[in-house]
């Protein structure tokens, strides 16, 4: 007996997709499709069926023997009805939550998609500051929730997907800020989840919600649950194709008065052309001839677009096809698909597919299964490297003479495949020899498998065994080539990763009721294993030349680390539920790391929370339709992620000769001292929220207050060298974190035919470091290239403070000069301003007219400043607009001398470049306000009316147009994007010759059948 | 566990391997058009380490791993000979640092581990002297030749505990006439105590490692390593990426004084060749404004036979220096048992001879030697000063390539008389170095200890005068 029929919003009539429609007593079911219609294959023709949808009050209709049935369904005043997903993949009903959880939907992933799909989080959710980094694609993300929570650790959230951990390393490390070659971003793990398989991710912010995941979800979860099968006729087939194109977005404002040259001539041989190829301190640019670094004469005129001239557009082109199908015991998805990448840097290439497969089944009343397994092979090619000028792709664009156009430089290499000059100093490349003739190649293989089984052994009883292993092997090459002219001979660098996540989870469940009372409970332990294997091969000098094989180098040294890491815990949670108006749980675990001494290697954490229904309890005023108070305090326990920093060890150093032994200086440690006693580190959050919704729910808000401290802190913190070590780990004082998040929702106009949402969400985040360790009240967290800038982390200040020096002022602030040099005084290192943006925020508008959408995101965070090492290098070339002054006849200094005498310097026009290159020594004079306001995403959809399309049998279909970094509307940086940032590690602050940032646009279709 | 042998073995090379290459310009010896690469001979500070590297690279290495090794050895009565030479190698290390930068962290250096102090303080070099030298006294009498010693382990001497002993007073002899300056009678004291023991006078007791031709980088030799790939791999005299060559002033010294060291240094390029030919040889000018001079092949750079193969050896202290230092010794009457003049003739001697240790390309005639030895004696009738200019000349062109050594007697003596760079943008006002940097990382890593050095010893630049560079 089948029955079909259109379910219906009883307020407006708009048709309902996604609601669930079950036989009752049956484990028959299934969804309405986009335009509210079902099907359902009853077992009797006297069956009832229940209709149920999320935030309304669900239905009971006999089918009494009709074969069409309509229903339309109200909308349920007191439940505001969101079930959200929370840890453990567990679903629980919003107004219960003592925590603010914020659920997206894989929608919006979809459309207007970023690669990495953890950037599309951007704006989105208030109190989460997404930071997308400009390395290509295939690079990685940067997620920090309610602030960074720990001095030194990544601070990233963990991932979860269904229920069970993935692993989010970065293989080989995230890149540094002077690292040299092959200090490129090789993507994170959440890098290769495919957004099409996305059906929502919920952010769980506060250690509440975090607590069962133990330790490492002291920096919040981000719970992502894939797409499953489900119930129906035949098979369901979904396909997504998505094409966008990148540009680079932001140009440099360079000088464009005086050309390339030096002592204020410009080149008239080619010898001076490369000589002077990066230097912008010639003569007046008039149109007259001159020679570049190529030998041959041009125009003396400016060229403004060496960006765009050097960067290609980028292209992305991603399809998924998902197979969806299932009966009442078995569902099952299937999706399969394919990124392919090209990047705005030439010859920068990225792939990834992924095979995706998602099955549920019942067997008999008692037990139930699901299973997720998935593949990713992930392909990149030639990655952007950053920081130091060896092999940066990114030098010669921005550096080159402004009255030289890069393509003169093109190809960068000559007959015999060496290096062409264009400057001098070798150790900036070439970036078209970069491009062409460095090899850098990287190949991630990913398994990602899931299996949980469910045995009902009471009604009200159920215990689930759950098995997760997230493995990857990940191969990386990088040929620096023969003939390249710093090192003529080569060298060759190979990283092989393999690691793996695996989880083990028991857990047990109890449901019961007494009286007005709910009570739910669970218990359970888990036990993860995380190994970390590399190899890293260096060598160089290839002794066949352009031969590039690790067997044909005069030296080689293979470094091993292998790390191991076991995490024990059982844990365990009460939920108490009053007359569904008000809500406790409590939550407990103790959790055993391996990675500490014995003697101090386990920790036990509580949390509690509640919420009160107000609007179900008390008559409230008319205007308030729902308010809810929530309140919890949670404690995490935590302990380093790395192992072997308890115990000083020794290790053999490969020699060739006699036998060499050192102190254990390998990546982990680098170079660093351990420490026997270190204990876990607790974060304690404490947070209050109240739920809103006026005037008919055409307005809302969202309220919290939040503070987070963390005690304890295990941090690898850099020492004075003379103490022996670089580094040290120690548990360190308290870092504190406190904030408030607000998230409006306002839906002005709501008719059949056209509606208007509009979401603004905002928060501050105030971080204070509250104490360090005894006699310590300043840590150095990350240095720039050639030391010109610091970030530290000082007692009493915010997390990550940039430290540098100034000019010395006098009392009536003249410039303090030294005599002998001629120069400046350099002041004592000083803070000079918070290296993460306190204040973020996000603005949604969202329109709906008939079949069109247009989605409209503007994203701002406001309050740090970027220390640019690119503006210190293009102040040395003569690029900045600032070298302007004294270029026509000299510039005149005046200030005081150290003893308050008033000082003169003349500096002849043709000895401005030493003068001004003197400036590095002056850290703010290239520090900048990092706030910035984007048009982030734009989406313009079309829903194709496909009922009218009868001939090809579609279920639905829509076409979008979809941009993405559209528009800066607000920035303070004039040659630089804010957030030019080139590595997902904790050194934010920095810009330092990353990729420009790009726009991209492009188009979405979405057909299923 | 620790192995102290294997562990002694990496101290050596790495004590050995740390020098700052910037005062190969400083000395004049070679020099570069690009600004970053000659910021030795142009006194400019671009951006970099350079001047830290010392400071730097010795704690976490040499220094560390020597206070493992004595830490290893301390407890046992057994190894009394290996404690004494590891404690003799620790003074030396020290004084690689403290030469150079003046007050360092000493006494509390390197305690990271053992006392967890991360902060330590910078004691003034006059102490430092002091207390290094008391350590050289103690570790002499601790030789007990009943009891084993290192073995292959040890890369200078094998070892060998009376030449350790010569070392030790050697580098005695040396740390005692550094002290001239700032207290002559001190370092008469000192001259005279290492005097009276056992010194290197003979080319077979000279301190040196050696190294391998492949392998590991770590066994092959470090400044021949660092030039070769800085600038010399491609051998044809044009494709140096850092634009190095040697200076005018080193080059013109020895083909003025007919040197027969010149061929064996130094080659030009003609064709693609290198030639030794002397008549050619030409040093290049350190004034060159970062522009890469059209007649740039023409100029001399480091022989590939001798000074740049990565198995030659890297001397530590040389029969050559210590009659250099004996010299001295004699000029000043601390010393009669021979005659300045001939300790000067053997100093020069055995310093021609030492490049045999090079191969083949290095031996220079006896005949040529003798010729030159002949033209180039002490006029021990000029006035103090002449005779140490003639002394500490000779040293310059006879310790070359370790230019510390000689960096730091021309600190203390004036000596060879260079003539500074006047580079436009120097940072010295066109003069020499007195010192190296200090790490910048230092002013934030250990604040209060690095301040209070500054506040005692002077500004972090490089004209500060230390304790061993005031009269």
């Amino acid at each position: 007996q089948t029955i079909s029929g259109k379910v219906t919003n009883a307020g407006d009539g708009a048709s309902l997709p996604g609601v669930t429609i079950v036989e009752k007593g049956s484990t028959k079911g299934t969804v309405t499709d986009s335009d509210g219609n079902y099907s359902i294959n009853l077992s009797s023709p006297q069956a009832t069926v229940i209709f149920s949808y999320i935030g309304f009050v669900a239905q009971e209709v006999s089918a009494a023997g009709r074969s069409t049935i309509n229903v339309s369904l109200k909308e349920d005043a007191t439940q505001l009805g969101e079930v959200v997903v929370t840890a453990l993949g567990i679903a629980k009903d919003k107004k219960a939550l003592g925590y603010s959880v914020t659920e997206v939907k894989g929608a919006e992933f979809t459309q207007a998609r970023e690669n990495n799909v953890a950037n599309a989080l951007s704006g989105k959710i208030a109190g989460v500051n997404a930071t997308g980094l400009s390395t290509g694609p295939g690079g990685s993300s940067r997620i920090i929730i309610r602030g960074n929570g720990s001095l030194t650790g990544d601070n990233q959230p963990l991932y979860v997907i269904n229920g069970m951990p993935i692993d989010n390393t970065v293989p080989g490390g995230s890149a540094t800020p002077n690292g040299g070659q092959g200090n490129v971003d090789r993507g994170d793990g959440i890098a290769g989840i495919n957004p099409d398989d996305i059906e929502s991710i919920s952010v769980l912010k506060g250690g509440t919600a975090a607590a069962l995941y133990g330790s490492r979800a002291a920096n919040g979860v981000i719970l992502i649950t894939t797409k499953k099968g489900k119930a129906q006729r035949g098979i369901g087939v979904e396909y997504n194709s998505t094409f966008t194109m990148e540009n680079a977005a932001v140009f440099p404002d360079w000088q464009y008065e005086y050309g390339q040259g030096d002592g204020a001539a410009k080149p008239t041989t080619q010898a001076q052309g490369i000589a002077w190829g990066r230097r912008s301190w010639g003569a007046k640019i008039d149109g007259s001839d001159f020679v570049a670094a190529d030998g041959l004469t041009h125009p003396y005129s400016a060229q403004k677009n060496n960006i765009k001239n050097f960067y290609q557009t980028g292209k992305t082109f991603t399809n998924t096809l998902a197979f969806t199908g299932g009966n009442e015991k078995v569902n099952y998805r299937f999706s399969v698909a394919d990124l392919d990448a090209k990047g705005i840097l030439p010859t920068n290439t990225y792939n990834r597919k992924t095979g995706n497969l998602n099955i549920n089944g019942a067997f008999g009343e008692k037990i139930a299964l699901e299973a997720l397994a998935q593949y990713t092979l992930e392909t990149g090619h030639n990655k952007t490297g950053a920081g130091d000028a060896l092999g940066n792709p990114n030098w010669t664009p921005y550096m080159i003479g402004n009255t030289s156009d890069i393509r003169w430089l093109s190809p960068g290499y000559d007959a015999s495949g060496n290096e062409i000059a264009w400057n001098d100093a070798d150790i900036a490349s070439n970036s078209y020899f970069v491009v062409n003739k460095y090899k850098q190649d990287d190949t991630k293989n990913r398994f990602i498998g899931q299996l949980g089984l469910t045995y009902k052994i009471l009604k009200n009883l159920s215990v689930k065994g759950t098995v997760s292993r997230d493995f990857y092997n990940y191969n990386y090459t990088y040929v620096l080539p023969t003939g390249t002219r710093y090192i003529p001979n080569g060298q060759y660098n190979q990283l092989k990763t393999d690691v793996s996540e695996t989880n083990t989870m028991l857990t047990a469940n109890y449901n019961t009721t007494f009286g007005h009372f709910g009570l739910s409970a669970l218990a359970g332990m888990n036990q993860r294993s995380f190994n970390y294997n590399q190899l890293n091969l260096f060598g160089s000098t290839f002794t066949i030349p352009y031969f590039y094989s690790s067997t044909n180098l005069a030296t080689t040294s293979t470094v091993p680390l292998n790390q191991h890491t076991r995490t024990n815990s059982v844990f365990g949670s009460v939920d108490l539920d009053y007359k569904g108006v008000a809500f406790l749980t409590m939550t407990g675990r103790q959790d055993w790391f391996s990675t500490l001494s014995p003697k101090n290697n386990t920790i036990f954490y509580p949390s509690v929370g509640g919420s009160f229904v107000l609007s179900q309890a008390i008559q409230l005023p008319r205007l308030i339709d729902y308010a809810k108070v929530r309140a919890s305090w949670a404690q995490v326990g935590g302990a380093t992620p790395d192992p072997y920093v308890v115990n000083l060890t020794y290790s053999m150093v490969p020699s060739s000769g006699q036998p060499l032994q050192n102190v254990t200086t390998n990546t982990v440690v680098n170079g660093g001292l351990t420490n026997s006693d270190l204990k876990p580190l607790t974060s304690t959050t404490f947070e209050v929220g109240v739920d809103l919704q006026f005037l008919n729910k055409r307005l809302g808000l969202d309220l919290t207050y939040y503070n987070r401290a963390t005690t304890n802190d295990i941090v690898q913190t850099s020492t004075s060298p003379t103490s022996g070590y670089n580094s040290v780990y120690l548990n360190v004082g308290k870092l504190n974190n406190r904030g408030i998040e607000a998230l409006v929702t306002v839906n002005p106009i709501r008719t059949s035919n056209f509606g208007w949402n509009l979401s603004y969400n905002v928060a501050y985040n105030d971080s204070k470091v509250i104490k360090l360790a005894d006699g310590i009240s300043s840590m150095q967290m990350a240095t720039s290239v050639g030391n010109w800038a610091y970030i530290n982390s000082i007692e009493g200040r915010s997390y990550g403070t940039i430290v540098g020096t100034t000019r010395v002022r006098d009392a009536n602030g003249n410039i303090v000069y030294d005599p002998t040099t001629g120069f400046a005084q350099k002041s004592a290192l000083q803070e000079l301003g918070k290296g993460v943006p306190p204040l973020t925020m996000g603005l949604t508008n969202e329109f709906r007219y008939k079949n069109f959408s247009l989605n409209i995101l503007l994203d701002g965070k406001f309050g740090n400043k970027v220390f640019s090492v690119m503006e210190v290098y293009a102040n040395r070339m003569g690029k900045l607009k600032r070298t302007l002054d004294g270029r026509e006849n000299g510039l005149t200094v005046t200030g005081v001398t150290a003893k308050g005498d008033v000082y003169t310097n003349k500096v002849a026009k043709e000895n401005l470049r030493t003068y001004y290159d003197n400036d590095k020594n002056y850290t703010d004079l290239f520090l900048h306000d990092g706030s910035f306001v984007k048009l982030r995403q734009v989406i313009f959809s079309y829903n194709i009316p496909v009922s009218t399309l009868k001939f090809v049998r579609l279920q639905s279909a829509s076409v979008s147009f979809v941009a993405r970094n559209l528009l800066t509307l607000y920035k303070q940086t004039d040659n630089f994007d804010p957030e030019q940032s080139f590595t997902n590690s904790s050194n934010q602050g920095f810009e330092s010759l990353g990729l420009p940032r790009t726009r991209s646009y492009g188009v979405n279709l979405i057909v299923k059948f | 566990t620790v192995s102290p042998d294997f562990v002694f073995t990496k101290a050596q090379y790495d004590a050995v391997g740390n020098v700052i290459t910037g005062l190969q310009g400083t000395m004049q010896y070679t020099t570069s058009y690009n600004d970053v690469a000659s910021w030795g001979s142009k006194y400019i500070f671009n951006q970099g380490t350079a001047p830290y590297t010392v400071f730097t690279n010795a704690y976490p290495n040499e220094i560390n791993e020597i206070g493992e090794v004595i830490r290893g050895l301390e407890k046992d009565p057994a190894q009394v000979n290996k404690l004494a030479i590891a404690k003799i190698w620790r003074v030396y290390s020290f004084s690689k640092i403290t030469d150079l930068y003046g007050d360092i962290p000493y006494s509390q250096a390197a305690l990271g581990y053992t006392k967890s102090i991360f902060k330590p303080t910078y004691d003034a070099q006059k102490d430092i002297y002091a207390d290094m030298l008391s350590e050289l006294e103690k570790a002499i009498a601790l030789f007990d030749p009943t009891k084993s010693s290192f073995g292959a382990a040890d890369l200078v001497y094998g070892g060998d505990t009376t030449k350790w002993k010569k070392f030790a007073y050697s580098l005695m002899l040396r740390m005692g006439m550094r002290m001239t300056k700032p207290d002559m009678a001190l370092a008469e004291t000192w001259v005279k105590k290492a005097i009276a023991g056992s010194l290197i006078t003979d080319d077979a007791d000279m301190a040196r490692i050696t190294y391998l031709s492949s392998g590991q980088i770590i066994n092959q030799n470090p400044l021949a390593y660092w030039m070769l790939n800085s600038d010399y791999l491609k051998a044809d005299g044009v494709s140096n990426p850092e634009g190095g060559k040697y200076y005018d002033t080193f080059i013109n010294y020895l083909k003025k004084t007919n040197d027969p060291r010149l061929p064996v240094l130094s080659v030009v390029y003609v064709n693609g060749k290198p030639s030794t030919d002397v008549s050619i040889q030409k040093g290049m000018p350190a004034n060159i404004p970062n522009t890469k001079p059209a007649d740039f092949v023409t100029y001399s750079e480091p022989n590939q036979n001798t000074i740049l193969k990565l198995n030659s050896p890297m001397l530590i202290l040389s029969n050559a220096e210590v009659n250099f230092y004996l010299a001295e010794a004699a000029v000043r009457g601390w010393y009669s048992a021979k005659s300045a003049a001939t300790l000067y003739d053997q100093a020069i001697k055995a310093a021609m001879r030492q490049w045999a240790l090079y191969g083949a390309d290095g031996v220079i005639p006896q005949a040529s030697i003798d010729t030159y030895a002949a033209a180039n004696v002490l006029i021990t009738s000029a006035t103090m000063a002449k005779q140490l200019e003639q002394i500490y000349t000779q040293f310059w062109v006879s310790i070359f390539p370790n230019s510390q050594e000689v960096f730091l007697n021309w600190r203390r003596t004036g000596y060879p008389a260079l003539i500074p760079n006047n580079y436009v943008g120097n940072i010295t006002g066109g003069k020499i170095f007195r010192r190296m940097l200090y790490p910048a990382t230092e002013e934030n890593l250990n604040k209060e200890n690095y301040n209070s050095a500054v506040s005692r010893q002077g500004e972090n630049n490089f004209l500060t005068p230390i304790w061993l560079d005031k009269q």
